[in-house]
């Protein structure tokens, strides 16, 4: 009805289809780019194709929510495949203020280090898995979707989705291993 | 349950539904029980900890406000302009259209004003009752005084035939009158006089009055 209304011009319309859509689309090519600029750009860009040419979507194929994050996810590999080795765990905007991941909870400078620390070797070792195996710890472990619901958004059998998690986890656990391990040997090398 | 077993299903005991709480028992028990399955398994849960921390931290991540307002500007003008646009076009070709209906109609109007005008100095004018007025306005000639006594019949005619006769203003040369039977001046019989000519109903001259 929304995108019907927005198809005539409704501008109301579009705009609230874009507010009830754009966080989870958002919040998914963040945690795979790990990049707000190119989250940003990739949201922008799906909401640009459906503006174009709201008739590629399809009700009879499924809902527009999952056509749209098709369409984000499609993006969101082709930057990555674009740019493979692209990592920013935070990224400065002109004026200087803060545009990635930032804490708020942290209690004490110290406090707030560390975890910072510790959060941004979460996300590298995220980042740095293959494509497939981070899509599928994100919607898993980080969206906490059921295998189910993240092999009907990728469009595979739960089987694939199980065995990349069982991968992904397996890589995430050696990368945070060594991550962990990083500091200490540097510590102790002190 | 064996090592390959744990690792291929034992790290989703606890949250996905598709395992029974008999898996999920024997994935606990066997954890327990095996010292490697154990370390994988704490290894794992202190990394999801730290993978909930991480999507605590993005849960409430938005496109930023600038996305909107780009969206929107570009749907102005994917929308408004064009709307803007075919109805200037509209407007103008509409104007166009009622600006050579203007000039037609004047010119017809034009047309027609200038070949009354024409009429008024070129044609007769009849005036005989007022049904044979209307006929003769329809035909654009003008009616003229309807006094019989001032007209002079032509030879041979009588003047109770002319009852019927239509009145016709005509600009003539004066030689013509010789042609009714009447006296012409040689010296002036080429100029060009307006006369009322008394047409009886077989449409020939029965009586002629000369203006003043």
């Amino acid at each position: 009805m929304l995108l019907r209304r927005a198809g005539k011009g409704d501008e109301e319309a579009f705009t609230l289809l874009y507010r009830r859509h754009q966080g989870p689309l958002y919040r998914f090519a963040l945690r795979m780019s790990g990049n707000a600029w190119a989250a940003e750009e990739i949201v922008q860009d799906v909401f640009m194709t459906l503006m174009r040419d709201p008739k590629k979507y399809d009700a009879a194929r499924g809902t527009l929510g999952a056509f749209l994050y098709g369409v984000t996810r499609n993006r969101t590999l082709k930057h990555l495949e674009r740019l493979p080795r692209e990592v920013s765990l935070e990224e400065k905007s002109e004026n200087g203020t803060s545009t990635g991941i930032v804490l708020k909870d942290a209690f004490t400078p110290a406090l707030h280090a560390e975890k910072r620390e510790r959060m941004e070797h979460v996300w590298a070792a995220v980042l740095d898995l293959p494509a497939e195996f981070r899509e599928a710890v994100v919607l898993c472990e980080l969206e906490e979707r059921s295998y189910e619901e993240a092999a009907q958004m990728i469009g595979c059998p739960i089987g694939t989705i199980r065995s990349r998690l069982h991968r992904g986890r397996a890589l995430l656990m050696a990368r945070l291993e060594m991550l962990r391990d990083t500091p200490r040997r540097a510590g102790a090398a002190r | 349950m064996t090592c390959d077993e744990f690792e291929a299903m034992g790290l989703d005991a606890g949250r996905e539904a598709s395992l029974s709480k008999a898996q999920c028992d024997a994935a606990a028990a066997h954890a327990a029980s095996c010292p490697r399955c154990g370390a994988l398994q704490g290894s794992w849960e202190a990394a999801r900890l730290e993978l909930r921390s991480l999507a605590q931290v993005t849960a409430t991540k938005d496109a930023p406000a600038r996305v909107e307002m780009r969206l929107r500007q570009q749907f102005r003008t994917q929308y408004h302009t064009p709307r803007a646009h075919r109805m200037a076009i509209v407007g103008a070709w509409s104007l166009a259209a009622a600006a050579v209906l203007v000039g037609a109609v004047s010119w017809v109007r034009w047309q027609s004003s200038k070949n009354d005008a024409a009429r008024k100095t070129n044609t007769p004018v009849a005036n005989q009752g007022s049904s044979q007025q209307n006929n003769f306005a329809d035909s654009g000639i003008l009616v003229a005084d309807n006094e019989l006594s001032d007209f002079t019949f032509l030879p041979g005619v009588l003047p109770a035939d002319a009852d019927d006769g239509a009145i016709l203003r005509v600009r003539i040369q004066r030689g013509a009158l010789g042609a009714f039977g009447l006296p012409v001046n040689e010296d002036r019989a080429g100029e060009w006089i307006q006369v009322d000519l008394l047409v009886g109903d077989d449409g020939l001259p029965q009586a002629v009055r000369l203006q003043e």
